[in-house]
């Protein structure tokens, strides 16, 4: 029993993570720090750990994605990211090829339905 | 936030930090800082933040993207039987030459007849055997793994520019697939059965190399002229063990470039450019400082042919018979002929296998 949950778990982390990059830069079009994108992300109904996610964005903003700033005026020092002009020609390309991609599997996973 | 969770914050970060390198460090402190105060404001409670957090040791995977290692999968499985064989091929020389030795020691007693020296002398050829083959061992082990660290490094050198010159050279003719930079037409044909390199072969001079070795630092005195004397044996060294010191070193480093060499053609396993070059290169080394050992260093025992005079005491007739045949020049010089013809010849297979079949020459 515990084998097979530790199958679906692993294969149910491996079918979130190919989501998560683009979940985060589609929340990224305005400045927004670590914790307040993994709140508006669970509201939407899209968890994510805060232990996967801080990561995630600093490789993106790495491979030129996303920016970020720290801002120090308020009570304390935050670090706002946002969507670069290259992040958001490549956040399209995704979207269109994730809309693809769910139509497509909408049809094989309505097969078994009918 | 009371202390106790200030206190606790900051041991988680410390935690994750530690573990990170430097240059990340101080970001991911306030990153750290800044997440771990905005969920305690959102959940309430410090203990709920962290546990959800989870272990600090996985958090701080999730930051290392590059995956740091000294040798990697590729070569692990031979780097992990090569040592095998290497710690075997030191330490049971080195244990047997010790016993040797203890017994060697005792046996010298055998005529006083007094058990405890006997046994007093065993314990420490035997503790010294033991201490012996420890260092060794942990000597060899860091050689072989900085001469497959040196081979990691070297091949991912040699990838990133192959990968390089392909995707310019290539670009402008397929840009459609210059994103993908692998294509068929990069693969390797396989090798000729000619090109292979033996296993055998490679190990047999590996063994040899590593036995050679350990002999050479631990127990020189036993390339010796060996004579009954009364109960006992008396030994004449051939070579010169008052300068060891200065000679061995090079003679053992001389021995360690052919061991990376034969190592080097163990894991690549076929004639081809990089093996080629290796074994030019290495055998052009190792006819230098045989040149050197040979020629320069005081190797041989200057007074091997009074010693030998002496041992043999009454048999004169022999010993001048004998005598007349020992030169150390022209000692020197044949081996350092047979040295350097068999260099010349090892080279000379090896660069004609690797033009007649190896890998580089076909299929480009």
């Amino acid at each position: 029993m515990g084998e097979e949950k530790d199958l679906l778990s692993s294969l149910l982390l491996e079918l979130r993570r190919g989501t998560l990059a683009i979940s985060v830069l589609s929340q990224m079009k305005e400045p927004k720090y670590g914790y307040a994108l993994v709140q508006s992300l669970e509201e939407k109904g899209i968890t994510i750990d805060p232990n996967t996610l801080y990561p995630l964005l600093r490789r993106l903003e790495s491979q030129g994605l996303l920016e970020s700033k720290w801002e120090t005026g308020g009570a304390k020092p935050r670090k706002y990211y946002q969507r670069t002009e290259y992040g958001t020609e490549i956040y399209k390309q995704m979207k269109t090829y994730w809309e693809n991609l769910s139509a497509g599997m909408r049809r094989l996973l309505g097969e078994e339905e009918t | 936030m009371t202390l106790d969770d200030k206190e606790l914050m900051g041991r988680y970060i410390y935690q994750v930090i530690r573990r990170l390198s430097r240059a990340q460090r101080d970001e991911a402190r306030m990153e750290l800082e800044e997440l771990i105060s905005d969920m305690y404001a959102d959940k309430g409670s410090m203990e709920t933040v962290l546990t959800q957090l989870g272990d600090p040791a996985e958090f701080a995977k999730q930051y290392q993207n590059d995956r740091q290692y000294l040798i990697g999968p590729e070569y692990f499985e031979t780097y992990l039987w090569f040592v095998k064989v290497i710690l075997i091929c030191t330490a049971v020389p080195i244990l047997a030459v010790s016993l040797i030795h203890a017994f060697g020691q005792a046996a010298v007693f055998t005529s006083q007849n007094a058990a405890p020296i006997i046994i007093r002398a065993i314990v420490d050829g035997l503790t010294k055997g033991f201490s012996d083959v420890l260092i060794s061992c942990v000597s060899a082990f860091g050689a072989v793994t900085l001469i497959f660290a040196v081979m990691e490094r070297q091949k991912v050198k040699i990838e990133t520019k192959k990968a390089e010159k392909w995707s310019v050279g290539k670009l402008s003719e397929q840009k459609k697939t210059a994103e993908s930079r692998w294509t068929p037409s990069f693969l390797e044909p396989i090798p000729d059965k000619k090109a292979l390199i033996s296993r055998g072969d490679s190990i047999a001079g590996i063994v040899f190399i590593v036995i050679f070795c350990v002999l050479l630092i631990f127990a020189p005195q036993f390339f010796a002229a060996f004579f009954p004397e009364n109960e006992t044996v008396k030994t004449v060294p051939v070579f010169n063990l008052d300068q060891w010191g200065t000679i061995l070193p090079v003679f053992v480093l001389s021995l360690l470039v052919g061991l990376a060499d034969e190592i080097l053609q163990l894991v690549v396993g076929c004639y081809c450019k990089l093996v080629m070059v290796s074994n030019i290169v290495c055998g052009a080394i190792q006819i230098v400082l045989s040149v050197v050992v040979l020629k320069v260093l005081p190797i041989w025992n200057p007074n091997f042919v009074s010693e030998i005079q002496s041992a043999l005491g009454g048999e004169a007739s022999s010993a001048e018979k004998f005598l007349s045949f020992w030169n150390a020049d022209m000692v020197s010089n044949g081996l350092l002929a047979f040295i350097v013809l068999f260099t010349l010849v090892d080279i000379g297979v090896t660069i004609y296998k690797t033009l007649r079949y190896g890998v580089f020459v076909k299929g480009r």
